[in-house]
C-alpha cells in the first residue's frame, strides 16, 4: 500500500512544473516518507540545473538545414518500403550488402597497394617538368596580341591562370568534418535539361570565427564553404543596389 | 533466421571496413581533377543553353576578413578562430552562372562578391603608370604572399565541365556585373541575344549551377555541380523614365535567392537577361541590352567602372509624410505643398567633401529634377545619375526649406564602385575624425590576442585591404600585414599631431617586425 502511495505521490512530484506547489496529500506523504523526499529533492535540483542552462540559439543556417534535410527526407520518402515488400527484398539487401562489402574490401586493398608508389613518388628528388602540362588536352588558341601583354610570363595572372588549371593542387583547409549546410534545397527535379556534372574544387570545412562589438557581447558566425547564386555571405544588403544612398 | 545472421555478419563487416577507412589516412590529392560525368538526360527536354557558363569565384581568408569589415555586422573586433584558419587558404566559394555573349569571349556574371575584390573609397578610372618600387620594403625584407595582392580568384567552366581560361577585366558597378574575357575566342558556342521586345506572359527558363548532392555524396570529396534551370513566366516589364526597358519581373513559386544571377532565356533559347533581385516568388530581370551595355563601358576602360556618386542620403518625397518633411525645416505650408506634389528626393545627410558638398547641397533641400527630367521615385533618381555617368556635370532643379523659388544648381558628379559600403566605413570612424584609416585609404580590423598569436602577432589591427594610389601603399603597407602601433602608440588608440609630415607604423609581416613611414596626405600638399 505504502509503495503504491509512493509512485502515485512520485509520479505527481514528476510532473510538477519548477514553479508549482505540490498538493497537500504530497506534501503529507513528503513528511513522513525519506525515501520520497530525497526522490523530490534530487528531481528539484536536476530541474533547477537544466532550467538554469540558458535558451541556445539555433545556428543561423538552422532554417536552411532543416528546409535542406526535409526536402531531401521528402525525395527519399517515396522509397520507403512497405512491410509485404520488405520481406521479398530482405534477401535482396543481404546479397547487395555482401557485395558492398567486398567492393570496399577490393578498394581499401587496391588503396593500400597503390600507396609505395606515391611514396616513392613523394621521395623523389622535387624536379619541375620544363612545361607544365595542362589539365585540359585542348590548349585555347590565344592571339598573342590580345593576351600576352595582359598576362606577361611570371605574372601573378599567369600563375593565377596555371593554378585554375591545376586545381587540385591547391592548398586547401584540412577536411576535418564535411558541412553540407549550405547546399540549398533541391528546387529543380524534373525540369532539369540535359546537363554535365563537374567537380568544384572547395574547402570542405566552414569557417567559424566570433565577433566581439564592443559592447561585451560575442557571437559566432559560420561562414558557409560554398554558396550558390547571389546568396551574400555576410551581412551587407544589395551592395550593388543601395536604397537611399546615391 | 540464415537470412538474418548473414545480414548480422554483414553489418559487422561493413562497420570494421568503415572504421578501417575513417583510419586510413586520405591519399596526396589526385594529380588531375575528376573527370566530367555524363548524368542522364531527363525525359522533359528543354532548351540547352551553351551561352551558360558556371563561374567559380574563391575568397581566402583575408579576403574574408575584408567582407567582414566592409558588412553590416557589428563587429569591434574577431575575438576567436578556427584552429587551422590560415589568411591564404581559400574559404568560401562562390558558383554563379555567368553568360557568354554573343561575341563569344566575353562573359557577364552577377558575382555577389565582386566588390571585395576592390577598394570602396576611390575609383575614379586612374590612367595606367608605371608601378612605383615600395620605399620602405628593402630586398631583405619579407614579401607578401602572391595570394594577398592578386586579383579576383575566378574559374570559369564550359557548359560541357570543361575550364576555361579568362581574365578578370572589370566590374560594372552600375549593374554589378562583373566582366570577363575568354583567352580562347571559339571556346564557346556564340547564342543569341534578345535586345527587344519581352513580352508579358512568356515562358522563360532561368539557367544557374546547383549542387548535385547525390553526384557528391557517391563520389567524395570534391563538390560535384550540374547546370540546372527553372521555368517562370513574365510578370510585367518595367520602363524606365527613358521609355527604355529598364527591367522586367517574372514569376516562379521556386525561386530562391541562389537563383539570383542566374541566366533567363526564352523557348527559343536566346538570352534575356540575368537576374539581380527577389522578391518573394518574383525575379526581376536585367535585359540584354543593358548588359550588353555594361560589357562596353568595362572593355572600354579594360578597367572597373564606378557609378556615379553624389555623396547624399535620402528618400524620396513620395514616400514621407508631412511631419516627416517639417522635421527638415520645412514650413508647414510648403511642406504640405510639396508632400501633395509627389515628387523630388529629400535629402538627410551629405557626406563632407563630396560632390554633393561641393555644390552646396544640404540636407533638407529637395531634388526636383536631374536636367529637365522630373523625379518622381528613388528608381528615377538612380535612372537618370547612372545615365549621366561618373565624372559628368549635371544640373539639379532643388527646392530649398528656406527659399521660396525653385533654384539651378550644377554638380560635377564623381563615381564610387560602392556608395553604401564608403557611406558605412565613414560612419564607423565618425566617432574619431581627428586622424583615420580608413581617410588613408586603409580598412582594418581588431583582432584580439588569441587571434592575434594564430596569426603570428600579437593583439594590432589586421591590414585588409590598402588603397593602391595611397601614400600608405606607396610606403609599403599591404593587406596581411598587423599594424601594432603608429608613432610608438597603440594602433587603436592613436591621436596624432595635426601638422606630422609622416606617421610611423610598426608592423608585422610574417612575424617579423617592420616600419613602414607612411606620408600624411594633409601636409603633403
Amino acid at each position: 500500500m505504502r509503495k503504491n502511495n509512493c509512485e502515485i505521490i512520485r509520479r505527481e512530484l514528476d510532473e510538477l512544473m519548477l514553479d508549482e506547489t505540490s498538493s497537500p496529500a504530497a506534501v503529507e506523504h513528503l513528511r513522513e516518507c525519506a525515501a520520497c523526499r530525497e526522490f523530490h529533492q534530487k528531481q528539484t535540483k536536476l530541474r533547477q540545473i537544466v532550467g538554469g542552462l540558458g535558451t541556445v540559439a539555433a545556428p543561423p543556417d538552422f532554417d536552411f538545414r532543416l528546409r535542406a534535410r526535409l526536402a531531401n527526407e521528402a525525395s527519399s520518402a517515396t522509397f520507403h518500403l512497405t512491410s509485404t515488400y520488405w520481406s521479398f527484398a530482405r534477401r535482396g539487401f543481404a546479397v547487395a550488402a555482401v557485395l558492398i562489402v567486398f567492393a570496399i574490401g577490393i578498394a581499401l586493398v587496391r588503396n593500400v597497394m597503390n600507396r609505395p608508389s606515391e611514396i616513392a613518388v613523394k621521395e623523389q628528388p622535387a624536379v619541375k617538368p620544363p612545361t607544365p602540362t595542362p589539365v585540359e588536352t585542348q590548349k585555347p588558341a590565344v592571339n598573342p596580341q590580345d593576351f600576352s601583354a595582359a598576362v606577361p610570363e611570371n605574372s601573378p595572372q599567369k600563375i593565377k591562370k596555371e593554378r585554375s588549371a591545376q586545381m587540385t593542387a591547391k592548398v586547401r583547409r584540412p577536411a576535418v568534418a564535411v558541412d553540407f549546410s549550405s547546399q540549398r534545397a533541391e528546387v529543380i527535379n524534373g525540369s532539369v535539361a540535359a546537363s554535365t556534372v563537374f567537380p568544384i574544387d572547395a574547402s570542405l570545412q566552414s569557417l567559424k570565427f566570433s565577433l566581439d562589438d564592443g559592447r561585451g557581447n560575442a557571437r559566432t558566425i559560420s561562414v558557409p564553404t560554398i554558396t550558390f547564386g547571389s546568396q551574400r555571405v555576410l551581412q551587407g544588403g544589395n551592395q550593388f543596389a543601395p536604397k537611399g544612398v546615391w | 533466421m540464415t537470412v538474418r545472421t548473414l545480414i548480422r555478419v554483414t553489418l559487422v563487416g561493413a562497420l570494421c571496413c568503415g572504421v578501417a577507412t575513417a583510419q586510413t589516412p586520405s591519399p596526396p590529392p589526385a594529380k588531375k581533377p575528376a573527370p566530367p560525368v555524363k548524368v542522364g538526360r531527363t525525359t522533359e527536354k528543354l532548351p540547352a543553353a551553351p551561352q551558360v557558363v558556371t563561374i567559380v569565384h574563391r575568397l581566402n581568408g583575408l579576403k574574408m576578413f575584408r567582407l567582414l569589415a566592409r558588412s553590416e555586422e557589428q563587429v569591434q573586433a574577431i575575438a576567436g578562430l578556427d584552429a587551422a584558419f590560415n589568411l591564404l587558404d581559400d574559404v568560401h566559394t562562390n558558383v554563379i552562372a555567368g553568360l557568354a555573349m554573343d561575341d563569344g569571349e566575353t562573359i557577364a556574371a552577377w558575382l555577389p562578391e565582386a566588390d571585395v575584390e576592390f577598394g570602396p573609397t576611390i575609383a575614379e578610372p586612374q590612367p595606367p603608370r608605371p608601378p612605383k618600387a615600395p620605399r620602405a620594403l628593402a630586398g631583405s625584407f619579407p614579401q607578401i604572399g602572391a595570394g594577398l595582392l592578386d586579383g579576383p580568384d575566378i574559374s570559369v567552366i564550359g557548359p560541357d565541365g570543361k575550364r576555361l581560361a579568362a581574365k578578370y577585366v572589370g566590374l560594372d558597378a552600375v549593374t554589378g556585373l562583373s566582366i570577363l574575357k575568354l583567352a580562347d575566342k571559339n571556346a564557346l558556342t556564340a547564342a543569341a541575344i534578345k535586345d527587344e521586345p519581352v513580352n508579358t506572359g512568356e515562358t522563360v527558363l532561368v539557367f544557374g549551377p546547383e549542387p548535385a548532392t547525390k553526384a557528391r555524396a557517391l563520389l567524395g570529396g570534391n563538390f560535384y555541380v550540374r547546370m540546372g534551370a527553372i521555368e517562370g513566366r513574365i510578370q510585367n516589364v518595367l520602363t524606365a523614365p527613358s521609355g527604355e526597358v529598364a527591367k522586367f519581373k517574372i514569376n516562379s513559386p521556386r525561386f530562391s535567392h541562389a537563383n539570383i544571377g542566374g541566366v533567363a532565356i526564352n523557348e527559343a533559347g536566346e538570352t534575356i537577361g540575368i537576374v539581380d533581385g527577389l522578391e518573394g516568388s518574383e525575379a526581376s530581370i536585367l535585359p540584354a541590352r543593358l548588359i550588353r551595355r555594361a560589357a562596353q563601358r568595362v572593355l572600354e576602360q579594360q578597367a572597373s567602372v564606378p557609378r556615379p556618386w553624389l555623396g547624399v542620403q535620402g528618400e524620396p518625397v513620395v514616400d514621407l509624410k508631412v511631419e516627416q518633411i517639417l522635421n527638415h525645416g520645412w514650413e508647414l505650408k510648403r511642406a504640405a505643398d510639396l508632400a501633395g506634389k509627389h515628387r523630388g528626393i529629400l535629402l538627410t545627410s551629405i557626406v563632407p567633401g563630396s560632390p554633393a558638398a561641393q555644390a552646396s547641397l544640404r540636407a533638407g533641400d529637395v531634388i526636383l529634377k536631374v536636367d529637365d527630367n522630373e523625379i518622381q521615385n528613388a528608381e528615377d533618381f538612380t535612372w537618370w545619375l547612372d545615365q549621366a555617368g561618373p565624372s559628368s556635370s549635371v544640373q539639379f532643379t532643388v527646392a530649398r526649406p528656406d527659399r521660396l523659388a525653385e533654384e539651378p544648381l550644377d554638380v560635377k558628379l564623381s563615381g564610387l564602385l560602392d556608395p553604401a559600403v564608403s557611406f558605412r566605413l565613414r560612419n564607423r570612424v565618425a566617432g574619431n575624425r581627428s586622424f583615420s584609416l580608413i581617410d588613408q585609404g586603409i580598412e582594418t580590423i581588431v583582432l584580439r590576442p588569441p587571434v592575434a598569436s594564430q596569426l603570428g602577432t600579437t593583439a594590432g589591427l589586421l591590414v585588409v585591404y590598402v588603397e593602391p594610389s595611397t601614400a600608405a601603399f606607396e610606403a609599403g603597407l599591404r593587406p596581411g600585414d598587423v599594424i601594432q602601433s603608429i608613432d610608438g602608440k597603440p594602433a587603436a588608440r592613436f591621436k596624432p599631431m595635426p601638422q606630422a609630415a609622416s606617421f610611423t607604423f610598426e608592423i608585422v609581416r610574417k612575424k617579423e617586425k617592420l616600419v613602414v613611414t607612411v606620408a600624411n596626405p594633409s601636409t603633403k600638399k
